[in-house]
Parts: C-alpha cells; structure tokens; sequence
C-alpha cells in the first residue's frame, strides 16, 4: 500500500509541477479591499483610501513609470452630483530591478498599495447615499513576461449625512 | 499482498492513462481558437495578412520556403525589449540562410511610435501591426514576448513563451532552417531551393 501512496504522491506532484510550467496561462489579478462606510456633510470633503492588492508574482507599473513607453496604473473615477472627485493621490512606485532586465530599475507596485481620494459634497445637498464609481487601469508583468493593459472596476459609495 | 500489487498497477496504467490523455488534449486544444496552448510542434502555423510598419501588406505564407521567426512583442513589454538584439543578431547570421525574423507589434498605440521605437532599438526586420484576430489565431497570444519558430514548410517548431534563453532561441532557428520543403508531389527538396525573394521585404 505504501508504493500506491508513493505513486499517488509522484503524480500529484507531476501533475503541479506540470501545470506550473506552462507559462502564459496565469491571469494577474489586482483587486481593491471592500470600502469601508464613507460619509461626508453637505459642503464637506471626505479621505477615502483604496486598498488595492496585486497578485503574488506580479508587479504593475506605477502611476509614474520611468518610461513614457510603460503604461502607468491610473484609477479613473467619476462622481455625479452632489458629489464630485477633488483629488486622488497615488503612492510612490517601489524601484525593483528585474531578471530580464538587471541594469534597469522599473518604478512598480507590488502586494499591497493604496490610492487616497478625496471626495467634495455640495453645500447645499439632502441626506443620501451617492455611488461613486470609475476604473484601475494598469498593466502586469511577471519576471519574464508582460500582460496586455487590463482594467477593473472600482466603486463605492458615499453617505451625505446632515448637519 | 496481491491486492496492493493490483492497486499499484491500476494506479501506473491510470496515470499513463492522465499522462497520455493529457498530452492528446494539449495537441487537439492547438486545433481550436483561443487554445494554443502547450505543444505546437508539427502543426501547421496559421497564414495571416497584416501591415507593415511601412504599410505593406504582409502574409506568413509569402515566406513559404523560409524560416520564419514570429515575435509578438509591444513597446510598453520590458522583456521583449531584451530579445529584440537578440532577433537582431540572429537576421544578421542567418539571414542568408533563409531566416526571416517577423516582428509583431501587439500595441494599441500609432505605427509611427512603434516605428521610432524599432529605429531606436536597431531593429533590422520586418515589424507588422498585430490586431485581435492574428493574436486569436495563434493562441490568443496575451503574454509577451512570445515567439513561434516556423520551418521552411510553414509548420511549428517550436514556440517560447515570455522570455527565453538566447541560446534557446537560435537553436530553434537552427532547427527551423534545416527542415525540408516538401514540394506539391510530396519530393523532399534541399534548404534553400525553393528560397525566392520576399515580395515584401526584399530579403534572400
């Protein structure tokens, strides 16, 4: 019974080890942590940062790459009145060089990093809750390989709540 | 006893059997759209028609007779900018032999940037402007650099996906220029016999 144990642990192994070799059928995945509850009074900004996460293996390119070759990540994001978008402020890239390509360092995003918004209510504005919502626009590389620019969704929603 | 040597030769023939099964079904998923992935060795690669960067028309098959080296690349793919000397060096040394190196440029951006960028990059090959059917047709091609290394009889060599090893990649090209032409009855002809010149490139 020991040698079926064996031969199950071998193929189980082959068969991870076979799956991890074939490159190009990965997906990077960035994804945005659950928004907390925001609230803003009518005439009154609200700080909502955005906690985004890429992918173990990859890296995306920050919103100030070093070259104007690479596409940088861009959060695009629309709010329709009261509400409106003041500011977003991007954190600063992470220098990493690379295997392909040693001598270069590339200005990126890995694991964790968040995006600060500031959202601006109207003076005068009833009590309610308003989505606000756009896109994170960027694009992945692992360390031999690039993917093409993908996009994913971005929202929440924001509570004007009285004076 | 005998039972466990019955569940241990179950088990051998029902790996061989996964094994197999699994190698059948990379090679049929090659047939398919969107699946080029795993072994293309042997398969015909898909003819296609695409610009040029100086706004020819270009198709694989026009090199019929040549080996083909196909990369899928874009400006904004660090790696693929590694390979591009690489490709370089391999037109210049086996050029003459029957190589033709075909860039194809997966930007969604204008030809003239792509083009100041291979003139930057000393690129001494054919650059074509790829789309989303050229990228189907060949596996849905989303992880850059990938090249496909085509024989003289237009079929697969071999393929690299993300960056490969320099000395990998010419010996693809090497395995490419020494396939055969087999002509319309089915006659082996030399390497090189049926070289012709490109219509589009002017190449040997």
């Amino acid at each position: 019974m020991n040698r079926a144990r064996a031969v199950l642990i071998l193929a189980w192994f082959l068969a991870g080890h076979a799956l991890a070799q074939e490159p190009g059928t990965r997906v990077p995945s960035v994804t945005l942590a659950p928004v907390g509850r925001v609230q803003v009074r009518p005439g009154g900004s609200a700080t909502v940062q955005l906690d985004f996460r890429v992918g173990s293996e990859f890296h995306i390119n920050s919103n100030k790459p070093k070259s104007e070759l690479l596409i940088p990540t861009v959060l695009k994001l629309a709010a329709s009145a009261p509400l409106a978008v003041a500011s977003e402020k991007y954190p600063a890239g992470e220098d990493l060089s690379f295997p392909f390509a040693p001598g270069e360092k590339l200005s990126v995003y890995s694991g964790d990093f968040s995006i600060t918004v500031v959202i601006k209510a109207a003076a005068r504005t009833a009590s309610g809750e308003f989505p606000v919502g756009g896109e994170l626009r960027f694009q992945a590389c692992d360390r031999s390989a690039c993917y093409p620019p993908r996009s994913i969704p971005v929202q929440f929603a924001v509570a004007v709540v009285g004076r | 006893m005998r039972r466990n040597t019955l569940v241990f030769v179950a088990l051998c023939f029902a790996i061989l059997g996964m094994v197999a099964s699994g190698k059948y079904l990379a090679r049929t998923r090659l047939l398919r759209p969107n699946s080029m992935v795993g072994d293309v060795r042997g398969l015909p690669a898909p003819d296609f028609e695409l610009t040029s960067l100086d706004g020819k028309r270009v198709k694989l098959s026009d090199f019929r007779g040549k080996a083909v080296l196909l990369n899928f690349w874009a400006t904004w793919c660090s790696p693929c900018k590694v390979e591009m000397p690489w490709f370089v060096e391999l037109q210049n040394k086996y050029g003459n032999d029957g190589l033709v190196v075909l860039g194809v440029a997966m930007d969604d951006t204008e030809a003239s940037k792509i083009a100041r960028f291979t003139s930057e990059m000393g690129v001494n090959y054919p650059v074509l402007l790829g789309n989303d059917k050229v990228s189907e047709d060949y596996g849905n091609v989303q992880y850059l650099p990938t090249s496909f290394f085509i024989n003289r009889d237009g079929k697969f060599v071999d393929k690299g996906v993300g960056l490969i090893d320099h000395n990998e990649a010419e010996k693809y090209v090497q395995k490419a220029l020494a396939s055969r032409v087999v002509g319309v009855n089915g006659s082996a002809a030399a390497p090189g016999a049926s070289r012709r010149r490109s219509p589009q490139t002017g190449a040997q």
